[in-house]
């Protein structure tokens, strides 16, 4: 196709300015304010140079919430491609109702968020949760249990919780990526005899590549990104389990107005989410024909 | 043959089941208890069918307390915020998809990217620099930001679409002299209006459930968006669980009745376009 240089920026400039602006500046403005001391905001501090970033890393602070949002990531991830797929694979079958639970499947996506929160707060209260009393019922538990009391219970119930909302979605996407596999590849390989645990190896799992690319990248930055599901039901805690670097950087910066040391820490994982997205990017983006 | 056929079915049946327990069970929980006496809500036998039926909470939403003011903050918001990202998205998605431009593939790398960077790390500076420019406590405020997160994914799912639209069909419009504007207007927007729509859902969405800029740039209790208003609720140390549960239906009522009208061209939009 000819390419179209002028027109073609034309296009694309408004969305580009409008994102580069409130993306660029802002990011500016933090590493600014990264190299000066300024607690309150509206308040000017002195130049302080990189003193604020030599500091951090020693801040066993900085490296729990680290650890944390790894956690939180590889939990997240593990959780949600078991689900999506489980989901994706099961509504690429033929049944009754098929239709309607494609189109609905993604309820937990749709609604707010601090709806999901509410839904689980209640589903998993450890006075009054549904959840509680039926294991308690089927004999998994004796007696109620808070789910969000100790550290790992905490982590692994909000791990779950993130993963109910995204699943669905990432279902769909994963559930495109399925249609468009030539049927013919699976009736050619049954003839040749594979059963469906070699076919999914070998045939759906391959052609899912540039889904999956686009899934892993995509979908480890919006994990990393989650704020509100974690921050309205444990506030980070019990005992900063919980706390993960967005959570650290919202904390810094608004209940405990250490507006510099919030920058600093947003300039930090701005540039080791950009590092893994270059790297990722280089390393698996899928060869496109066209 | 037939041995793994029942293998498959007894698979099939039983993880459609448990879907169904997972991500449906708790809309029926938390509708069903919205409806519960306040006793029964928080009663330490739970029941699966409800005992009790009242409108009291909902009388209370509804009548007694700030919802209609949020209701409206976020549906003007909402509304702006999908208006724009669409005018903004179609015509990126126009540029990159049809009109190929030296560039381009870097664009759509750094759009997807966007679309996935970390809003908490402008959260700080964007309130330094709304504050900066009187923006803090507006509609706009949240417009603008809500525009950023939704338009790097609307445009990738656009792509789609307008691939399917055969170039043909626009160069012989354009032999026949038709303008720029006119071939966009007459012929891909009205082909990609599936996709249009499923974009426009989609940029509702992640405005009416923006939750953590809506906190922080938005203080006056008349701008407060409902993501807000309702965690406000769920923040209080003795939670009101039948106020809160009937606050939270009501929050989702409309993006589930728009839902219902378009949410087929939302989920083909995922399904069927988004890979091409």
């Amino acid at each position: 196709m000819k390419k179209n240089n002028i027109e073609g920026w034309l296009f694309v400039s408004p969305l580009v300015i409008w994102i580069s602006l409130i993306i660029i500046v802002p990011i500016y403005i933090a590493f600014e304010l990264s190299l000066f001391n300024v607690k309150i905001i509206g308040t000017s501090g002195k130049f302080v140079g990189i003193d604020n970033y030599i500091k951090l890393f020693g801040k066993s602070k900085f490296l729990n919430a680290s650890l944390n949002s790894f956690y939180w990531i590889i939990g997240n991830a593990i959780c949600q491609t078991f689900f999506a797929f489980t989901i994706a694979l099961t509504i690429n079958y033929k049944f009754p109702g098929k239709k309607i639970m494609a189109n609905w499947i993604i309820l937990s996506f749709i609604i707010p968020t601090v709806v999901v929160v509410v839904i689980w707060k209640l589903m998993l209260s450890s006075s009054s949760g549904v959840i509680n009393s039926v294991l308690i019922d089927i004999g998994l538990l004796d007696e109620a249990t808070g789910f969000f009391s100790s550290p790992n219970k905490a982590f692994i119930s909000l791990v779950l919780i993130n993963s109910w909302r995204w699943s669905p979605f990432l279902a769909l996407i994963i559930l495109s990526g399925l249609n468009s596999i030539n049927r013919e590849m699976y009736d050619a390989s049954k003839v040749d005899g594979a059963n469906f645990v070699q076919q999914f190896l070998f045939i759906t799992f391959p052609n899912l590549k540039s889904v999956l690319f686009v899934l892993g990248l995509v979908g480890t930055l919006l994990s990393f990104n989650i704020f509100d599901i974690i921050w309205l039901i444990t506030k980070g805690g019990p005992s900063s389990a919980t706390t993960t670097l967005p959570l650290l950087i919202y904390e810094t910066a608004f209940t405990k107005f250490r507006i510099s040391q919030a920058a600093t820490l947003s300039i930090i994982t701005s540039f080791l989410l950009l590092l893994f997205s270059i790297i990722f990017i280089k390393s698996m983006a899928p060869k496109e024909d066209d | 043959m037939i041995k793994e056929n029942n293998i498959k079915l007894i698979f099939l049946s039983l993880s459609l089941l448990l879907i169904i327990i997972i991500f449906f069970f708790p809309f029926f929980w938390i509708v069903t208890s919205s409806f519960k006496s306040p006793e029964e809500i928080i009663a330490t036998s739970t029941t699966i069918i409800p005992r009790s039926f009242t409108l009291e909470h909902y009388n209370k939403i509804l009548f007694n307390s700030d919802f209609f003011i949020y209701l409206k903050n976020s549906l003007i918001v909402s509304f702006t915020s999908m208006i724009i990202s669409i005018i903004l998205s179609v015509s990126a998605a126009y540029g990159l998809h049809k009109l190929k431009f030296y560039g381009n593939k870097f664009v759509e790398y750094a759009l997807l990217v966007t679309y996935a960077f970390p809003g908490v790390i402008l959260l700080v500076p964007i309130y330094l620099l709304f504050a900066k420019v009187n923006l803090l406590n507006s509609y706009f405020a949240l417009i603008i930001v809500n525009v950023l997160f939704a338009t790097p994914f609307a445009v990738w799912m656009l792509k789609a679409f307008f691939k399917l639209i055969p170039n043909e069909i626009e160069e012989a419009a354009y032999i026949d002299g038709a303008s720029r504007y006119i071939v966009i207007s007459r012929i891909i927007v009205p082909l990609a209006a599936p996709g249009i729509a499923s974009v426009s859902i989609f940029c509702f969405i992640i405005s009416w459930t923006e939750y953590l800029f809506a906190s922080i740039l938005i203080s006056g209790d008349d701008l407060k968006t409902l993501p807000v208003g309702l965690a406000g609720i769920v923040g209080q140390y003795q939670i009101d669980w039948g106020f809160l549960l009937s606050g939270a239906v009501l929050s989702s009522l409309p993006v589930i009745l728009l839902f219902i009208f378009i949410g087929k061209y939302f989920v083909s939009g995922l399904t069927e376009g988004a890979i091409k």
